[in-house]
């Protein structure tokens, strides 16, 4: 418990400094693509986690964020959003016999298919919640479709990549 | 009673997300000077800290070019001292230049972290109020126009570039010296508008875009960029003008921030002259 408490903090922290240190700097097409992949950390949290818990750790990932990366609310709102949406999207797309204690939201663990279909919906809410906060208007409404896509598309292959480097079968526990 | 007790213990989930989310939304689009220097003042801190790290291994990396600029700026500057003119002899002796004021300082300061790729991109300096770095000052690099000083605090100040949203500034073009309004609509952080220029004047592709000194942010004359593309068919009595920006704010590391040293006089007068005619239209 207090292991997968741990954990989770030092994953998140690691990533929220790797996004601000390194991925912000990405720059693709001129800021076309542009991903967010912090949101790692919120989307590994295990199954059991309490709804409450989740929604706490995606304002306070969100405000931490904001602070390296302003205008100060926009990515908070965003996670939040994350973070709500979160079960939801693992409910519907639970294997028959429900989630198992000891499996985790990975590749590992659930299978291909199964993390694609969560991630990828995911890093897609996150986005076009982002982005549309961000700009706040509706004018080059298909540019803003097209930065929104391409972007969590960039997230999740990120994402997947990761998934293969840090993780083996082993560890996939915590 | 009890059935909003149960409503409640039903729907806790949804009212904590809206209560936060309210929370965030607020902060979002109340993002006013008090959370601007809250913000200013953590970066003292801890992402000021790391951002400070990661700009000095980054110059590190680019020091033979930032080296090839400071050079070129040095010969440019050498080559304007008095000694290498010819002057050509007045009819008095000795000019004790009483006719001219300084009016613009300027000082160095080095930029420790920049967005390139948002709507609404900053970038913040090492320089703040305790060394003469303030709000609505004008911020160069090479000449070139980069932006205006947002906020500061005693040791670091916010800059909105010309790459953000809500940026303005009156620039003028070099040619005929008619003013427009300079502006970016996100995208290719290269490339910004300048519009309500009028349909009448001529415009060719690769003329010079200039500041126009209305503002008492930067000087006249600052070079903006040249034109690329002239667009006559969104608007019917102006041109719509895509200018390539001088400065490339990816690449930017060393900035000179401009210092009016008239603003406040002139800024006054123009309330004092508001306040009349406000006056005036009362009675």
């Amino acid at each position: 418990m207090l292991l997968t408490v741990g954990s989770n903090i030092l994953r998140i922290a690691f990533l929220i400094l790797l996004q601000a240190v390194v991925v912000s700097r990405i720059q693709l097409f001129d800021g076309l693509i542009l991903p967010w992949v912090y949101i790692f950390g919120i989307l590994m949290l295990p199954f059991e986690t309490p709804r409450w818990v989740t929604l706490l750790v995606g304002f306070v990932v969100g405000w931490v964020m904001d602070y390296f990366s302003g205008p100060m609310g926009l990515h908070t709102t965003s996670c939040l959003t994350l973070a709500y949406m979160q079960p939801i999207v693992q409910k519907f797309i639970a294997p028959r016999e429900g989630y198992d204690s000891i499996q985790r939201p990975t590749i590992q663990s659930m299978g291909l298919p199964w993390y694609l279909t969560y991630a990828g919906v995911l890093s897609f809410i996150h986005h076009a919640w982002f982005f549309f906060f961000e700009v706040f208007r509706f004018d080059d409404f298909f540019y803003q479709l097209v930065h929104i896509v391409l972007s969590s598309l960039a997230t999740l292959f990120l994402m997947t990549i990761g998934q293969y480097l840090i993780y083996n079968s082993k560890s996939a526990q915590l | 009673m009890r059935n909003i007790i149960v409503l409640i213990q039903r729907f806790y989930l949804f009212l904590l997300f809206l209560v936060l989310q309210v929370v965030a939304l607020y902060i979002l689009f109340n993002n006013n000077d008090f959370h601007r220097a809250e913000f200013i003042q953590h970066s003292n801190d801890v992402t000021g800290y790391i951002y400070s790290k990661r700009s000095s291994l980054s110059e590190y990396l680019r020091l033979r070019e930032i080296n090839d600029e400071l050079s070129l700026e040095n010969a440019v500057l050498r080559s304007e001292r008095p000694e290498n003119f010819l002057y050509i002899r007045d009819d008095k002796d000795t000019v004790i230049n009483t006719k001219t004021l300084q009016r613009y300082v300027y000082r160095t300061a080095k930029v420790v972290n920049a967005t390139v790729n948002r709507e609404k991109n900053f970038l913040i300096l090492d320089r703040g109020k305790l060394s003469g770095v303030d709000a609505d000052m004008g911020v160069i690099s090479n000449g070139n126009l980069i932006g205006v000083v947002r906020s500061a605090s005693d040791h670091y100040a916010v800059v909105m570039p010309i790459i953000h949203a809500d940026f303005r500034a009156s620039v003028k073009l070099k040619r005929s010296g008619v003013i427009g309004s300079l502006q970016w609509r996100g995208g290719d952080p290269r490339i910004a508008d300048v519009v309500e220029i009028p349909k009448n004047i001529p415009v060719t592709v690769g003329d010079t875009i200039l500041t126009s000194g209305y503002s008492t942010y930067h000087p006249a004359e600052i070079m903006v960029g040249t034109v690329e593309t002239i667009d006559d068919e969104t608007s019917n009595e102006y041109h719509v003008l895509k200018v390539r920006l001088a400065a490339d704010m990816r690449m930017t590391s060393q900035v000179q921030v401009v210092g009016d040293l008239y603003k406040m006089e002139q800024d006054s007068l123009l309330n004092l002259v508001r306040q009349q005619d406000a006056a005036n239209s009362r009675k």
